[in-house]
């Protein structure tokens, strides 16, 4: 089973996602910041980490740099979910270790299982 | 990429739409999920009332923005208000959110009442304000606390304390900087700062003043407000 790790701060908006992954049969693990996220990583060794850009005192950006920043980890595929989706390209965060950008004022639920798949290794 | 997200011009009618983007983003997710026929019945009434409590929440900003376009024009009736009572009205308006969102709210029980010159609508919107932007900041085993308590001998402080995430320095100072200018409060990254802002105008419709204290683990919104003698006269 392939492990997703979440990162949406907004409460709600967050399980509806991580309820759209599960019964798409994926193992989630969700985080609502980014206080303690590298220890996640760690100990459960996402395939595929699903991103908010603009998160709870933080934007994604230093997560993804720390990321980058490591051998093993910079393999991870990263998906931004964003409603800045208008002002932000896949050129922009390539660099950053993104693969797909998913716009969340058009996303349909089985759009993000969809994507995760597509970037698995 | 960073820069341009930080770096984009905010007219007010720009972070209006923002802020009204977050609610509407969850409500449409929640009707995708309510067509879902594979959901059973429990998890489709629990994504209604989630749609139920978003919707009262973007209904709370716009009348918000509309109430704080409108108050050059109008004027406010300053009176003896209760802010143990305030504080109990906003605990029982925001614990159905709070609970659907795996938080809890509270206000800390004090054996002396204490009233405060104020305007009694815009106290109360002030104190939601607060205590809505400290959910995104409280974690499941710490609740929001809404307490108040004598600053000197004129004035009442009433605080919205969450135990969130420790923000970086950086952004308590961007915040409380621009709590004391008059100027749009860009708060905390996610967020336009638009709830603060408008905290601010009606604070000072009030004649009173808004602040922020920072903790380790966590912050205080704080409103300073006239204390009323009326009560010292009973």
């Amino acid at each position: 089973m392939s492990r997703v790790l979440l990162i949406e701060d907004d409460i709600l908006l967050g399980r509806h996602f991580e309820r759209s992954l599960l019964s798409a049969g994926f193992e989630v693990r969700t985080c609502e910041h980014l206080v303690g996220v590298m220890d996640v990583v760690d100990s459960f060794g996402p395939d595929v980490i699903v991103t908010d850009i603009l998160l709870t005192g933080s934007t994604a950006l230093p997560l993804m740099n720390e990321l980058m920043s490591h051998d093993d980890l910079s393999k991870i595929p990263v998906i931004a979910i964003t409603s800045l989706a208008d002002d932000i390209t896949l050129d922009a965060l390539r660099p950053y270790g993104v693969r797909a950008i998913l716009d969340k004022t058009s996303i349909h639920p089985n759009d993000l299982p969809a994507s995760v798949r597509k970037v698995l290794p | 990429m960073d820069r341009g997200v930080k770096d984009r011009v905010l007219t007010p009618v720009v972070i209006a739409a923002h802020e009204l983007k977050t609610p509407l983003i969850l409500l449409r997710q929640l009707s995708l999920g309510l067509q879902d026929e594979s959901l059973d019945l429990a998890t489709r009434q629990q994504l209604a009332y989630q749609a139920q409590l978003v919707s009262e929440r973007a209904l709370r900003l716009t009348s918000d923005i509309t109430k704080a376009e409108r108050l050059e024009d109008a004027l406010f009736e300053m009176e003896p208000v209760s802010v143990a009572g305030i504080c109990r009205e906003v605990v029982d308006e925001l614990a159905p959110l709070y609970r659907a969102c795996g938080r809890s709210i509270e206000t800390k029980p004090r054996r002396q009442s204490l009233l405060a010159v104020a305007n009694r609508d815009l106290l109360r919107r002030v104190v939601l304000n607060f205590a809505d932007n400290a959910l995104q900041y409280s974690s499941p085993d710490s609740p929001v606390e809404l307490s108040y308590r004598l600053c000197g001998d004129s004035t009442l402080r009433l605080g919205v304390r969450d135990y969130g995430p420790a923000l970086d320095v950086k952004t308590l100072d961007d915040i409380e900087n621009r709590l004391s200018r008059a100027e749009v409060v860009k708060a905390r990254p996610h967020s336009s700062g638009l709830g603060l802002s408008i905290v601010k105008k009606f604070a000072e419709a009030m004649s009173s003043e808004v602040g922020l204290i920072r903790h380790r683990d966590g912050a205080t919104f704080y409103v300073d407000l006239p204390l009323s003698r009326q009560m010292k006269l009973i």
